[in-house]
């Protein structure tokens, strides 16, 4: 690829525009000239890249339009039957009007949905300036050309090999008259005109049927293999009677020594035409796998909403006392995630998703102190305090936005290092394109009806087919974000069922109405550039600004919040007790109620309904929080449907009866005397306010000072105290003799630093050889090259001239001299052999550092060449 | 969307039993959901995948448990628990137990990842012989229990289709005359003769033995029946005598004194885990004759012995019979697979509410230790703890004031040690029963007391199970096995048969305050309080002052 040739399709006919007229434009700047306001706003709504920075002219724009890494973008959001064309465009003539591409399409029979669906799929990539020109002259841009084309390296999708003028361009004449003359062609000296006359033969359907019907039958056979592609076949020095046949007609030209391929105009007359095998005008329909009553759907997803709110109240509740330390890379532990996970009755997954929702809703959070750990947030008890369906309306309107994809924790990223939950790496930036359309895809289907996953999929793919690696490879982020869209709307309540619930449906505003799924139309909002584009735009300001306050989201899904807030469960005033000392509320409980008995009672069982079991303990423990017994009996009772059974009763009375029988607290120092009047006294003295002296018994003092002091006061009070050891017996003081605590003796101390190891040495001679060749190489370049001062100072050239030499560089593979600012702004200069120049980055092996990196272009202040190595 | 079912996350289903449609959901959860308590108002019922199974034995397919669930659920039911339900019933069938016309036993699979899978467990191996194809493996015919136990274990449970053998004939009719089988008997054979064998649990007094008679009518051939002691034994043939046409001549006894192999024999565990130099030479009875029936009485107690016998009889119908199927150590399932899962199932409270047991009042007397008794128990060993607590003396005045309560009813008084029992025996002036009580010493105190010439009776664990005393209105349980559940409700069961006068039974449980006994106590009434008896709790010290006012005492 060559800057110069872009610049050429962008300006060169900028001269040529005067006279032009009206006439058809004739570069793509030209096109996008002629285009009005909306369709320059639509080709940059489609493409927003284009507008970082925003381009100075049209001209620039177009360039920009034109450039590899722009383009691929583009490509890759197409939908299959607009790359399909886009794909026939790059193997037929360009320019190439409308029938010319219709026939590659639609085959010699044609085709009806292909007919209807080509002129979208043609505006569609007009739009995105991926192609221009008027239907007599369609261009694909260059770039995109180069893209799609077959070469050997890259075969095309469409399986066609090179045209009979590539793939004979560097035959000798001679062959060349023998094959026009076995194909029965007359002969010409010119081989252009020979080319030319075995084009046309090809092309002609009649005259190449006729050519056909006398090949050989196994010839025929080996046409078939290669028609639909990869063209290309092996063949033997000494090729077989019908290789060789079809090889003297040009039917198999050669491609390398052992290579044979099949020129793109006979394959196509094979093919009747056609480009493509299955083309695919139509997006195939997502299907219902099952219906159910709308009313069931919303239920469930209604209840599978509590659960949600529930699990994330339980999270917060867990942490309350502070939650799991915060890894040094950031993120929870794995045991940390699987004793939640077991804390909250799920799956380590299921977790991994209430963790991030929660985590993505601001809920929870590092607490940000030297000893990490994550913590609720002040918002979580905000969030508490909503109604339940607006709780649920923020949780919801967190996922669909977020970019966190909790399905890939637990899988290991590109370097082998597993990814945390809360951790980072975790975000997608397509993840909330897809949720989205997978909802506006389920909010297709009639009301209560769920698809078939395959068939979502294949929508999606559809969508947004898989270019080159990826598909190869199957790593499909999409269809994973879209599969985990399935479970998490699942989870949360947006779908019940598999089904998108009403709350579900007016999350998404201008979601279409229930049946409305027309794939053919696909226009508009429907379509998949649009709609979810500005999501992510529209988050990216405010994920920059500091996390959106909670209310926000909230206001935003007020719709779906009213929808769900009737169908979530009626919190219940009362529990029915039983003589098995269990209770039961029979449905989720009033906070206050709920939180009192959570401490007078351990919880069994948990779902639409909760079973408490009363225990010694559990009573303890509500006594222990300062409630008395007969609090205990009232609150029972005005809460209870049912009389409060006796053997409860008794439970509570005889845990009370022990209850603060023993009381434990701590003293430093104690005082004892068998005459309780000296007590008395020692009490009634000011002097002994200091040491803080409480009576617990009769002959028995405790003090909250340590022993010496308390020693020292009585002493100065008067008395003649003696100090007693734990025994019990009195102490003799007599002085000791003073130690350190426990110390290690000091460790010899050599001179010189210890012998170096192996590696040790071998790293070093590597570095040191690394450093003179960068400094050898910098010192001969300075009399070389004459941009640079002469006293070393990192060379300067112009933004232009450093990307032309960097590309030659990575052409020759040889190595250049750069100047280089970092990212503090300190100037360094480097050696580097610059391997790939792509998208404003120069990836080069830095000789100076001895690996390989990537340098920003705009921050290499100049690049000059080497000298040759002598060496 | 107010319906009476509550299902929770945790698989239990909360029944709310007041609700107007309590009885239908009853009827629509019962073939797949086991009932696990029976409190006043709220049943609890729980989802196991064993129950599952049996559901899709029983010929319930999944749609029809989520149907139930649906149907009659509060609140929606988690999609994941209905996912969940329907997977689990999917493992069912996958592997089938047949006969093969050449190969015998064998195991085949419609689905052969899974029989890969289970082949290469360690434990499937040695049971399987060799691959006959792809699809099917050969199975010795003496692992039919084991492997079907262990299939179960791994998450993939047979489908038996192997049949069961007649046995050699014999004719047995039950002599309705004059009485007939309760409905809930009826319903019980019925369950259990569909079934092909399994476990039915009937409260005590309910008349287990006679559903163990009208299986026998059913299938109509020689039969061998295992109970606990000779006692019950001799209950046991008595009761077969007079409720059907088997003739004295026809049953036989093989026990410890008696070695009879009858058409019908009735053995003891006892006997049959006897082991001498490493054998257990009784182990023949059970290959003695051609068994048409096999049943197991109080199935709870099946010792450990007689699970490696029975895993050997899987060819032959068994029927196990309990009131409580709690084991404290935890092997219920094994006897569910090697017996075969519950097919009948009667809550206490419901075959009371139709007057087939008498309804009793259970009391916990809470008594106080003494200075000198709580100081001695603090330091007492561990392992002495609770004999010293469940013995003190305070117990014995407890009772006895009790008795005096209570005179003129007939009264069981029940203990765990010897000491403690001799010694109330002396003070209360009545009979003892212990292990060491000859059978035939037994039997005739027995008999006086059902005639009424021995009012109160002072029994060890020996008279827990099986022993038909139905004139017993009282009980009063000094000490017990620790926190035996089923020994509790075993022991209230010797009073629950319906009195003739039709008056209320009760049963004392006599507990020291502030102890391990205590402990114990509230392990043991769990059984029972689950099943809806309320425990009141009354102090010992309000007992003994309404004993010494003339006016308050006698009932």
């Amino acid at each position: 690829m060559g800057t110069g040739e872009l610049d050429r399709e962008a300006h060169v006919a900028a001269g040529t525009e005067v006279n032009g007229g009206t006439a058809a434009p004739r570069t793509l700047a030209e096109a996008l000239r002629a285009r009005g306001d909306e369709g320059l706003a639509a080709l940059l709504r489609a493409r927003p890249d284009l507008l970082v920075p925003v381009p100075g002219d049209l001209t620039q724009l177009a360039t920009r339009a034109g450039t590899r890494a722009s383009v691929v973008r583009a490509l890759e959001r197409l939908d299959r039957f607009a790359l399909q064309t886009a794909e026939a465009l790059a193997v037929a003539p360009d320019p190439a009007p409308y029938p010319v591409l219709l026939g590659l399409m639609a085959g010699d029979e044609g085709d009806a949905d292909i007919e209807a669906a080509l002129p979208r799929a043609v505006g569609i990539l007009r739009e995105q300036a991926l192609v221009w020109g008027d239907d007599d002259r369609l261009r694909l841009v260059r770039t995109a050309r180069e893209l799609l084309a077959p070469s050997p390296q890259h075969p095309s999708p469409t399986g066609l090999g090179p045209t009979v003028a590539e793939a004979t361009a560097g035959m000798s004449p001679t062959r060349l008259q023998e094959i026009i003359a076995t194909a029965g062609l007359p002969t010409t000296h010119d081989p252009v005109s020979a080319v030319a006359a075995l084009t046309d033969l090809f092309t002609d359907r009649e005259r190449m049927g006729g050519l056909l019907d006398t090949a050989p039958m196994e010839a025929l056979g080996i046409l078939d293999r290669l028609v639909w592609g990869p063209p290309y076949g092996e063949v033997t020095p000494d090729p077989t009677p019908p290789v060789r046949w079809l090889r003297d007609r040009g039917l198999l030209l050669p491609a390398t020594a052992r290579t044979v391929v099949l020129p793109r105009e006979a394959a196509l007359h094979l093919r009747a035409g056609r480009a493509h095998r299955v083309p695919e005008p139509v997006a195939p329909a997502v299907t219902p796998a099952r219906e159910y009553r709308p009313q069931v759907v919303d239920s469930t997803a209604a209840g599978q909403a509590y659960t949600a709110l529930a699990a994330v109240e339980e999270l917060g509740k867990e942490w309350n006392e502070g939650g799991p330390a915060v890894l040094r890379a950031g993120g929870m532990s794995v045991r940390d995630l699987k004793r939640t996970a077991v804390a909250l009755d799920v799956t380590e997954q299921v977790a991994a998703f209430w963790l991030e929702v929660a985590y993505g809703a601001g809920l929870i959070a590092p607490d940000g102190e030297a000893d990490e750990r994550f913590a609720p947030t002040p918002a979580f008890d905000e969030w508490l305090g909503l109604p339940a369906a607006e709780r649920w309306a923020l949780l919801a309107g967190t996922w669909l936005a977020a970019t966190r994809t909790p399905g890939l924790v637990g899988s290991q990223d590109t370097k082998g290092r597993t990814l945390a939950v809360l951790g980072p790496d975790l975000d997608r930036g397509v993840a909330p394109e897809v949720r989205r359309r997978v909802l506006t895809l389920l909010a297709g289907l009639p009301a209560g009806a769920s698809p078939d996953p395959e068939t979502l999929l294949a929508r999606l793919r559809w969508e947004r087919p898989l270019r080159g690696a990826a598909r190869e490879t199957g790593t499909d982020l999409r269809a994973r974000l879209a599969s985990w869209t399935l479970t998490e709307a699942e989870l949360l309540g947006v779908t019940g069922r598999g089904a998108l619930a009403a709350h579900g449906r007016a999350l998404l505003p201008g979601a279409p109405a229930p049946g409305t799924d027309h794939p053919v139309d696909g226009h508009a909002p429907e379509h998949p550039h649009r709609g979810a584009v500005p999501a992510p735009a529209a988050a990216g300001p405010e994920a920059v600004g500091g996390r959106r306050p909670a209310h926000a989201a909230v206001a935003d899904h007020a719709g779906a919040a009213a929808l769900l807030a009737p169908l979530l469960p009626e919190p219940v005033d009362h529990v029915l007790l039983q003589a098995d000392l269990t209770a039961v509320a029979p449905g989720p409980l009033q906070r206050p109620l709920a939180d009192t008995l959570a401490v007078l009672a351990d919880v069994e069982s948990k779902g639409g309904a909760t079973v408490y079991r009363f225990t010694p303990g559990s009573v303890r423990r509500a006594l222990d929080s300062g409630q008395a017994a007969a609090d205990l009996h009232a609150f029972l009772a005005a809460h209870s449907r049912t009389p409060v059974p006796q053997p409860l009763a008794y439970l509570i009375d005889d845990v009370a009866r022990r209850h603060g029988h023993l009381r434990v607290g701590a003293a430093s120092a104690y005082v004892r005397c068998d005459d309780d009047a000296v007590l008395g006294e020692i009490l009634a003295d000011k002097r002994s306010a200091g040491l803080r002296l409480r009576r617990l018994a009769p002959t028995v003092l405790a003090a909250q000072t340590d022993p010496a002091t308390l020693l020292e006061g009585l002493r100065s009070m008067g008395f003649a105290p003696a100090a007693e050891s734990a025994e019990g017996d009195v102490l003799i003081t007599r002085a000791d003799a003073y130690r350190t605590p426990a110390r290690t003796a000091p460790a010899p101390v050599p001179e010189g630093p210890p012998e170096p190891d192996a590696t040790l040495l071998g790293a070093a001679v590597r570095a040191i050889r690394a450093g003179d060749r960068a400094a050898t190489v910098v010192r001969r370049d300075d009399s070389a090259a004459p941009d640079t001062a002469g006293d070393g100072a990192p060379p300067r050239t112009s933004a232009a001239e450093t990307l032309a030499t960097v590309q030659a560089a990575a052409m020759t593979g040889s190595a250049v001299w750069i100047g280089y600012v970092n990212a503090d702004g300190a100037a360094s200069q480097r050696v580097i052999a610059p391997v790939r120049v792509e998208g404003g980055f120069v990836t080069a092996y830095d000789h100076t550092a001895d690996e390989v990196r990537t340098y920003p272009l705009h921050r290499i202040t100049g690049v000059a060449e080497l000298a040759d190595d002598a060496g | 969307m107010n319906g009476p079912l509550i299902v929770q996350s945790d698989k239990t289903l909360l029944l709310e039993v007041d609700h107007e449609r309590a009885d239908a959901c009853r009827r629509a959860i019962a073939p797949f959901a086991e009932l696990e308590r029976a409190p006043e108002h709220i049943h609890t019922y729980r989802v196991t995948p064993l129950g599952l199974w049996n559901a899709r034995a029983a010929g319930h397919d999944a749609e029809q448990v989520v149907d139930a669930l649906v149907e009659f659920s509060r609140y929606p039911v988690p999609h994941a628990l209905l996912v969940d339900v329907a997977e689990t019933m999917a493992r069912y069938g996958r592997l089938t137990l047949s006969k093969h016309p050449t190969h015998g036993l064998v195991l085949t699979t419609t689905d052969r990842p899974v029989l890969e899978e289970v082949l290469r467990s360690r434990k499937i191996q040695p049971l399987v012989g060799t691959r006959i194809d792809p699809d099917t493996v050969a199975v010795h015919p003496s692992e039919r229990g084991q492997i079907k136990q262990t299939l179960l274990k791994l998450g993939w449970p047979a489908e038996d289709l192997a049949g069961y053998v007649d046995g050699e004939a014999h004719r047995i009719d039950l002599a309705e005359d004059g009485w007939a089988l309760r409905p809930y008997q009826q319903q019980a054979v019925e369950g259990f003769w569909h079934g092909g064998s399994g476990v039915v649990v009937l409260p005590c007094g309910a008349g287990k033995t006679l559903v163990g008679a009208g299986a026998m009518a059913r299938a109509k051939a020689t039969t061998l029946i295992l109970v606990t002691n000779t006692v019950s034994a001799r209950q046991w043939k008595h009761e077969l005598v007079k409720r059907t046409s088997l003739t004295e001549d026809e049953i036989g006894e093989y026990s410890g004194t008696k070695k009879e192999i009858r058409p019908v024999t009735i053995a003891t565990y006892q006997v049959l885990t006897t082991r001498r130099k490493g054998v257990y030479p009784h182990l023949e009875l059970f290959d003695s004759r051609d068994w048409g029936l096999i049943v197991y009485d109080e199935v709870h107690l099946l010792p450990a012995p007689v699970f490696k016998f029975t895993a050997d009889l899987q060819a032959r119908r068994r029927l196990g019979l309990t009131a409580t199927l709690v084991r404290e150590d935890g092997r219920e399932s094994d006897v569910f697979s090697l017996i075969g899962p519950k097919r009948f199932d009667a809550p206490w409270k419901e075959i009371e509410a139709q007057g087939y047991i008498a309804p009793a009042d259970c009391v916990e007397v809470r008594v106080n230790l003494t200075e000198s008794e709580r100081l001695a128990y603090a330091t007492a060993e561990t392992e002495e703890k609770y004999r010293f607590c469940a013995t003190t003396a305070t117990k014995q005045k407890v009772a006895e004031a009790l008795v005096r309560k209570f005179a003129g009813q007939q009264i069981l008084v029940i203990g765990q040690y010897i000491d403690q029992l001799d010694e109330l025996g002396e003070h209360l002036d009545a009979p003892v029963i212990k292990g060491e009580t000859p059978n035939a010493q037994r039997e005739k105190l027995f008999e006086s007391f059902r005639q009424g010439e021995i009012s109160v009776l002072v029994v060890s664990k020996v008279a827990n199970f099986s022993i038909d005393l139905p004139e017993a209105t009282v009980a009063i349980q000094v000490s017990g096995t620790f926190g035996s559940r089923q020994e509790e409700a075993q022991r209230l069961g010797r009073v629950l048969r319906p009195k003739a006068d039709g008056h209320q039974a009760h049963f004392y449980s006599v507990v020291a305050r502030d102890t391990i006994d205590q402990d114990f106590a509230a392990h043991r009434q769990r059984f029972l309080a689950e099943q809806g008896y309320a425990y009141r709790i009354v102090d010992a010290d309000e007992l003994l002052a309404q004993d010494t006012d003339p006016d308050l005492s006698g009932a």
